[in-house]
């Protein structure tokens, strides 16, 4: 990445290619859009490669009520440069490496400063605005000059984007940019929840309800601490095969499990239950059977999935009671800007497994076909990536 | 399971006949009767009851008109009793069934609840207090033994334990996972605390929650369990502690106890209580505790503790079948934490000693507990005291 190509652009709009969503459910369109330059706390980053995670896909389909917003600029899990920063930025420069990130880190509230939880009380409670500072003012514009909506502050279906400097993480060079990009979301969610919100230890015992590329994380995290079972669990059988690489002990099918509930297939697997169970899927009947599933006295659930219907999780008092513990979790509990460089380490020490992760490669162009592949259940990630290379 | 039917000498092994509070219809004062309590069978211990305290969970059972509740049945389960050696026509009457080598005749016990057989998987766990050898469960018989009672009264009817311990009677028959030895020099109704209510509250602060210095505590409910919350988290150093209730006496109560802030739930006006106590705190509390026994409650409490490392404890014994509900939305997002927890988390065997520790080296203030201590003949007084919300912790003495 040449530095001078980018003084180029300084301070102006750039004009460039997106992936836009005109309407819920269909084709993104790829069209020219201007891009604004950074203002003060924000980078404008030159996006190298960027994934679909199943949340665009949700968001992808919303049609209706406040979180439908049209024409928007999804994705949020990518890898980028920065090509010019605002002002009062500091930590980044014109040609780092950066990955953009969701969830927020202002380093500066009470939350960021303690190591309790990676909750930001800044920013974490504010979802939806276009910029982070500045409301709904919005950085991409399309060619009639309408302004375009952003997507949890990343907005990586484009070559170029603007991001506020608490969802940005500066990396190595050495991390082949495609394995990067898987840390910016699902991963990352996945190895972190395994890591510092269960904290699973050595011999431990776990169960994960949803074999897409998050549940396959959680299983990588808790191979890498050292747990003793690691069950899957998922409807389609193809995911098993691919479970094994992840390390993976044993699977169950929902669909062959009969009369049983998939939580007492479990208990009879494990002696009275697992000590960590985690759903990833995002439905509130399958988070209770995962709430059971664990062991009383010590069973901990952990909720990752984001499900679109938000039906309410209902929970008997007394299987509660008898010791055990929920709790939902953003991003794997994770502070990106400390906790991401720790896993590319881990990565390049030859510790952390990325490469299994990615299933499909596609240009940017091909936006739509990872659409298909992601919803078909046919890939895990895969990568479209925005030059030729 | 073996039927419990004994199999040593029977000339060494006798029923002793002695006095009970026996509870035969739900709701229905408990009637004084004189029963029969059998000799102990292996791996069990029959002791002398010294006193005994009602908990509010004697009185949800006593209610009830569904299973687990079931009549006739010898309830209480907060005691402290003593394995008596007694010589009865030159023989010596046995206390101690075979296979029995953590106490001997002559010990000072307190019966818990909460199975801790110190041999399996979870026993062993540092992160469990739940026996798996011993499920917890409401069962009318011994944990040991299947459909095995140690009670008869005078028709030879069998009358049903409750909760492994049955204290309302002058003898009762325990597992000695069941048992745990003290120090005798302890007075009998302040020791006799840490084998229910007490244990709870100050184990959920101190164990379930590790509640830190400095952290505010919100506690839902200002009974006993509520008020021992209070204590154990005035011990671990919480500087906020927050009660909430209906009954407004127990304000000036809890100051006793630690509580320095007092919400009102009937009275919060067009607010919800969660909505105050998130303006109280500037975002919700570190740690909520709920100590009625309402899922309502729980939801509550789950809305006031602070987004990213609140934790929300439940301590209270609801209806059987009754659900928590919670939003997604805010179970997802937010990083809190829901758990529950029976015992304060505690294992009997290994912290009740510590906590009559605390309590000899009057760190922990058990004397205020005591509200009122009565003849075990008026027991169905002390059922009325604790339903008119009356009394903290009525102990009951033996003759």
């Amino acid at each position: 990445m040449e530095k001078t190509s980018f003084s180029i652009n300084e301070g102006k709009p750039i004009r460039c290619k997106a992936a836009v969503c005109r309407k819920a459910g269909e084709a993104l369109v790829i069209e020219e859009i201007q891009v604004d330059p950074p203002q003060a706390y924000e980078v404008r980053i030159k996006i190298l490669c960027t994934s679909l995670c199943h949340t665009d896909v949700t968001f992808w389909k919303i049609d209706s009520g406040p979180l439908a917003r049209f024409p928007r600029i999804l994705g949020h899990e990518a890898v980028g440069v920065v090509e010019s920063i605002g002002e009062n930025v500091e930590g980044f420069k014109q040609g780092d490496v950066v990955l953009p990130v969701f969830h927020p880190q202002c380093e500066e509230c009470k939350d960021c400063k303690s190591s309790k939880s990676n909750w930001c009380a800044r920013f974490a409670d504010e979802f939806f605005s276009n910029t982070r500072r500045y409301g709904m003012a919005s950085r991409f514009k399309d060619s009639s000059g309408e302004d375009i909506h952003h997507f949890l502050f990343v907005s990586s279906f484009t070559e170029y984007t603007v991001v506020d400097i608490a969802h940005l993480v500066k990396i190595s060079h050495d991390i082949p940019v495609d394995k990067a990009c898987l840390l910016s979301c699902g991963v990352s969610t996945g190895v972190g929840a395994a890591w510092k919100v269960a904290d699973v230890e050595e011999g431990s015992t776990v169960a994960i309800f949803g074999l897409g590329a998050v549940g396959l994380a959680v299983a990588e995290g808790a191979r890498l601490r050292g747990a003793a079972k690691i069950i899957g669990i998922d409807l389609n059988p193809d995911k098993f095969e691919l479970g094994k690489k992840f390390g993976f002990t044993d699977f169950v099918n929902p669909t062959l499990c009969g009369e049983k509930k998939i939580s007492e297939v479990i208990k009879e697997m494990t002696g009275g239950g697992v000590d960590y169970s985690f759903e990833c899927v995002g439905l509130a009947s399958l988070l209770s059977e995962a709430f059971i599933s664990t062991r009383t006295g010590s069973g901990k659930t952990i909720m990752l999935g984001m499900g679109k219907h938000a039906a309410p999780i209902s929970l008997a008092s007394f299987d509660l009671l008898k010791g055990r513990s929920i709790c939902g979790s953003m991003f794997g509990g994770l502070k990106s800007k400390l906790d991401i460089p720790i896993l590319v380490d881990h990565y390049l020490k030859k510790e952390l497994n990325l490469d299994s992760f990615i299933t499909h490669e596609l240009d940017f162009e091909e936006i739509n076909k990872a659409f298909d592949l992601l919803e078909e259940g046919r890939s895990l990630r895969c990568i479209l990536w925005m030059d030729k290379q | 399971m073996e039927n419990g039917n004994t199999s040593g000498d029977k000339s060494s092994v006798k029923p002793i006949r002695c006095k009970a509070a026996v509870s035969r219809k739900a709701g229905e004062p408990l009637i004084m009767e004189e029963i029969v309590v059998a000799p102990p069978q292996p791996y069990e211990v029959r002791i002398r009851i010294i006193c005994t305290a009602l908990c509010y969970s004697d009185i949800t059972f006593w209610k009830l008109q569904v299973p687990p509740a079931c009549f006739p049945r010898i309830l209480g389960h907060e005691a402290i009793g003593l394995i008596p050696v007694q010589v009865e026509e030159l023989r010596v009457v046995e206390s101690v069934g075979e296979n029995v080598k953590e106490v001997v005749e002559g010990d000072t016990v307190l019966p818990t609840f909460m199975s801790d057989c110190g041999d399996c998987a979870d026993c062993k766990s540092h992160k469990s207090n739940l026996c798996s050898k011993f499920p917890f469960k409401v069962s009318p018989y011994m944990p040991r033994y299947e459909d095995s009672s140690r009670f008869t009264d005078l028709n030879g009817n069998t009358l049903f334990h409750f909760l492994n311990v049955s204290s309302f009677s002058e003898y009762t028959v325990l597992d000695v996972a069941n048992v745990v030895k003290i120090d005798s020099s302890i007075p009998p109704s302040r020791a006799c605390l840490l084998s229910c209510g007490v244990s709870t509250g100050v184990g959920a602060a101190w164990e379930t929650a590790k509640v830190e210095k400095g952290s505010t505590v919100v506690i839902f409910g200002l009974g006993s369990i509520g008020l021992a919350v209070a204590e154990g988290a005035r011990l671990c150093g919480a500087s906020r502690i927050i009660g909430v209730d209906i009954n407004p006496a127990k304000f000036q109560i809890g100051k006793k106890f630690g509580v320095n802030e007092f919400v009102n739930s009937k009275t919060c006006e067009n607010k919800r209580v969660s909505e105050v106590i998130n303006e109280m705190t500037c975002g919700g509390a570190d740690y909520c505790f709920e100590c009625v026994g309402s899922s309502s409650l729980v939801q509550e409490a789950y809305a006031c503790c602070r987004k990213g490392w609140g934790k929300t404890i439940t301590l209270g014994v609801d209806k059987p079948g009754s659900q928590i509900c919670l939003d997604s939305f805010d179970v997802l997002h937010h990083g809190k934490t829901l758990v529950g927890s029976m015992f304060g988390g505690l294992k009997a065997k290994t912290h009740i000693p510590i906590l009559l520790k605390y309590y000899l080296d009057n760190e922990l203030e058990l004397d205020k507990f005591v509200t009122h201590e009565m003849k075990f003949e008026d027991i169905n007084d002390a059922f009325q005291l604790l339903i008119e919300g009356k009394c903290i912790r009525c102990v009951l003495w033996m003759g």
